[in-house]
């Protein structure tokens, strides 16, 4: 075996180099873009939290910041901080320019 | 070959085009797809969310969102869904 | 990192430092709890004390065309208690400001 040898340069032939790494706009890119960002966070019960994203896991879990808690158009609630379990999370919307 | 293409590459194909998404609940998503992972967790661009309850249909407008696989039930490719 | 947050790098962290604190937690089902938040583990089980449960119920009889109906609301006492992290939609810390 001879790994280490590298491939001999061909510069004229050689095919160009991959473009840089675009955003390829995965979910993992679109979590990283919006942390420290204001969200919507809708739970599959339709109650919708509003507030800025601090943090989340694999799992969804999530820590927002100056919450609103919107009940059909109302505004039902404020917590500082707030915890959501992942398991009721339906998405997370961007509320400003990512 | 029993399968040539499996149904996620169907959906990496779907990439950069409009979507329509049916989520097992009363609740179905339209929006240009930007991503998605394997557990098909989905990144939806210019997204309409409509929602039928028994007081009828009620449309949202979203700008980028992560819509959780979880609640997923069906994918429709090219399609402007529901009002088309 | 982010430095509109506190310290806080997962979510976790968030209930980690309400440890021994007052919290507020929502449950499926319409329940709400205040308690001291003595445990908690990765599946969001917590063991609180001195709780106080509100429990929201709407009177369907009373519903009116809004969708409003009358909200009838209980509430309880516990002295310790487990819930279990299934259940669990929300949780807030008291206020850090």
């Amino acid at each position: 075996m001879d790994e280490s040898t590298p491939p001999p340069p061909d510069h004229n032939s050689s095919p160009p180099p991959p473009p840089p790494v675009t955003v390829s706009g995965s979910p993992t890119d679109f979590l990283k873009g919006v942390v420290g960002k204001r969200v919507i966070v809708r739970l599959t019960s339709g109650v919708d939290y509003r507030g800025i994203l601090s943090c989340l896991d694999g799992y969804m879990n999530i820590a927002l910041e100056q919450t609103e808690e919107h009940v059909n158009g109302f505004t039902t609630n404020r917590y500082g901080d707030a915890f959501i379990r992942g398991n009721n999370v339906l998405y997370i919307s961007a509320a400003e320019p990512i | 070959m029993a399968s040539q293409i499996l149904p996620l590459e169907l959906i990496d194909r779907c990439i950069g085009s409009r979507i329509w998404v049916i989520m097992k609940s009363d609740r179905e998503f339209t929006g240009t797809l930007l991503g998605f992972d394997d557990f098909v967790n989905m990144v939806l661009e210019d997204v309409t969310e409509y929602e039928t309850t028994p007081q009828g249909r009620k449309k949202t407008q979203l700008s980028q969102t992560l819509l959780n696989g979880n609640n997923i039930c069906m994918l429709i490719p090219g399609s402007a869904g529901p009002d088309s | 990192m982010d430095p509109s947050t506190t310290g806080i790098q997962e979510p976790f962290d968030l209930i980690r430092l309400s440890l021994s604190e007052r919290v507020f937690v929502k449950l499926r089902g319409d329940r709400e709890l205040t308690g001291i938040l003595h445990a908690y583990d990765g599946h969001m089980n917590l063991i609180l004390s001195d709780v106080e449960e509100t429990i929201m119920m709407v009177d369907p009889v009373d519903e009116n065309f809004e969708g409003q109906g009358t909200v009838k609301v209980a509430k309880r006492k516990m002295e310790m208690l487990f819930v279990r992290g299934d259940g669990v939609i929300l949780v807030s810390p008291p206020s850090r400001t």
